[in-house]
């Protein structure tokens, strides 16, 4: 099953948007801000990141940047949703994979994530992804 | 005396109060209940703030949205999506607040004060603060915390709260200022308002303010008395004479009003005061500029008015002699209209001034008990700038012998009082003016008949031959 980390400081878009991302599926990993985005992808196999840009502690362009700078990760999709900020992340399309003006349609954030990962397998049968 | 450094919050009126702005590295307590402009106030002071160079980082213990915060500040002018994210840091804590508890916040912001490198620090939500609190020491320790960790960092800090905190709360015993914002209700007629509940170490301006929300934020009206409780400066010392635009009248007067006087003309409608007002506006001169403030006719309407008696009103504006500014009557706040005249007075070097009416003016107050003290202000204000003042009161009898002065109060305010009259004589209807009152000066004290015509307004000792005019109902002299 493809795991996903969603990292924001706003619990609750984070929320909204692991339960959608659950719904289709997929396994969801939550973190607060960018620097325990990289304890969790330390512990955990992610397959995609989303992150919000503003966020104490370690921003999301900072979050990409150290994804990026590890060989390891070098492959995994990062994408950005943001309201103010996303065209500093248009600017810069090296670190993130695709870009989401907040707010943002939890329906079309899920059918990207497909398309960079794939359905997940739990999700096959759920009715709304027929 | 030590002059404490401030920090400017660029929102129109509150720096008056806060006599220069917040002092730099203090905190305070914005309050308020949702919907009085607490977000607006704090969000416009950051804007405000970056662009004097600051940096800004706000953080939120409820779990409202930013996104939400942004598309409902896009509305404003201040907002600039362009430095959110750069000198302005939103950032969200009602997670951390909620899982690890108000030390790991205080914990959290002190980190980002530093990371953002921030000079004000705005933080929403403070009730919640209060509600994961186990008690009242947790709560006062952790705004002293924060309060600490901002002061060092030189960060001025901005607490919001929905709860009407009293005075003997932990919170407000711990800030150094507490702003309240809140909404009164008069008739239909909401007004919003703002007080300074606390304010530790410099004089700002207390008791109530009112205020008002538009699309450039929050614009605050000090009270004028508060705001002027002395004149700002002590205007002219030699005492001139102002022409009254008409001659007869500047003749019983010696000469005119007395320059930076204040004169009231009272008398029904009909009876000519805004033609006496106009005949006063057409004297004056691009060197010593003339100001219409009205509240009934439009701008349209005026310059039909005045030439009909002969006054080319378009040609004095044209030449900058002659300003006029309109108010709506149903618009407006009290002390903002007073700003708005002496803004207007001041940029334009207004020397002389036509109020028409006080009465009007005076409607617009939501306490008519505090109207002496606006007016006396208001008025001490133009005298400091050396206006010259004639005001126009409407009196509700058009015939009768009562003669009902407007409030005491203000004929105490006024330096000089004309009466004007319908009077009937000899099977005419006649306009009698008089003059009931000059400060510190000698006048004529005849009774005089106010004829409008086509090329201005004339005045005549006519009622010489008369007695009982003054009873609205005189008698030819010579018949008895």
């Amino acid at each position: 099953m493809s795991t996903i980390l969603v990292v924001d400081d706003e619990y609750v878009i984070a929320d909204i948007l692991g339960y959608a991302l659950e719904d289709a599926g997929y396994k969801v990993e939550k973190a607060p801000n960018g620097k325990t985005a990289l304890d969790v992808l330390e512990k955990v196999r992610i397959d995609l990141v989303i992150t919000d840009y503003m966020m104490p502690i370690m921003n999301g362009e900072e979050l990409a940047k150290a994804i990026r700078s590890n060989a390891q990760f070098a492959d995994l999709p990062v994408i950005l949703m943001s309201g103010a900020q996303a065209s500093i992340g248009k600017a810069i399309p090296d670190l993130f994979s695709a870009v989401f003006d907040k707010p943002f349609d939890t329906a079309s954030m899920v059918a990207r994530v497909r398309a960079f990962i794939g359905v997940a397998e739990a999700g096959r049968d759920t009715p709304e992804l027929q | 005396m030590e002059q404490l450094k401030r920090l400017a919050t660029g929102i129109e009126g509150l720096d008056d109060l806060l006599k220069g702005g917040l002092v730099a590295g203090s905190s305070y307590i914005v309050q308020g209940r949702p919907g009085s402009g607490k977000t607006i106030l704090a969000n416009q002071l950051a804007f405000n703030h970056v662009a004097t160079g600051g940096r800004v980082l706000v953080a939120t213990l409820l779990s409202e949205s930013h996104e939400r915060l942004f598309q409902y500040l896009s509305t404003l002018s201040f907002f600039d999506p362009a430095l959110v994210g750069n000198q302005l840091q939103f950032v969200s804590a009602f997670d951390t607040l909620e899982s690890e508890g108000l030390e790991a916040v205080v914990k959290l912001l002190r980190g980002e004060i530093g990371r953002q490198g921030a000079s004000l620090l705005i933080v929403d939500g403070l009730l919640n603060a209060r509600s994961r609190a186990e008690n009242v020491l947790d709560t006062k320790k952790f705004i002293s915390e924060l309060q600490g960790h901002a002061a060092f960092a030189g960060c001025t800090l901005l607490l919001l709260t929905s709860s009407r905190l009293d005075d003997g709360s932990p919170e407000h015993t711990m800030v150094d200022g507490v702003i309240e914002l809140g909404e009164d209700l008069y008739g239909a007629r909401s007004v919003r308002r703002i007080q300074l509940r606390k304010t530790r170490g410099s004089g700002a301006l207390s008791g109530v303010h009112e205020c008002e929300i538009t699309e450039q934020g929050l614009k605050v009206y000090p009270r004028l008395e508060a705001l002027y409780s002395h004149p700002s400066s002590p205007g002219s010392e030699v005492l001139t004479r102002v022409g009254t635009g008409l001659a007869s009248l500047d003749d019983l007067l010696g000469g005119g009003f007395p320059s930076a006087s204040v004169s009231l003309a009272m008398g029904p409608s009909g009876i000519g005061k805004t033609s006496l007002g106009l005949s006063f506006l057409a004297g004056a001169t691009v060197a010593e500029p003339g100001l219409h403030f009205g509240f009934y006719e439009t701008p349209q309407r005026l310059r039909i008015k005045a030439k009909a008696i002969g006054i080319d009103l378009p040609a004095l504006e044209k030449s900058g002699a002659v300003h006029l500014a309109w108010q709506p009557t149903t618009e407006g706040l009290l002390d903002g209209v007073g700003a708005r005249l002496l803004s207007h007075v001041r940029k334009h070097r207004i020397k002389r001034v036509l109020i028409d009416s006080l009465g009007a003016f005076a409607r617009l107050a939501t306490n008519q008990g505090r109207l002496n003290e606006f007016f006396r202000a208001l008025m001490g204000e133009l005298r400091a700038e050396d206006v010259t003042v004639l005001a126009t009161w409407e009196m509700r009898d058009l015939f009768g012998s009562e003669i009902n002065a407007p409030a005491s109060e203000l004929s105490s305010i006024v330096d000089n009082l004309f009466l004007m009259r319908f009077v009937e004589l000899d099977a005419e209807l006649k306009r009698l003016l008089s003059i009931l009152k000059v400060r510190d000066s000698e006048y004529d004290p005849a009774l005089l008949e106010l004829v409008i015509r086509s090329t201005g307004i004339e005045l005549d000792k006519a009622f010489v031959q008369a007695s009982a005019v003054m009873s609205g109902t005189a008698s030819s002299a010579q018949g008895a």
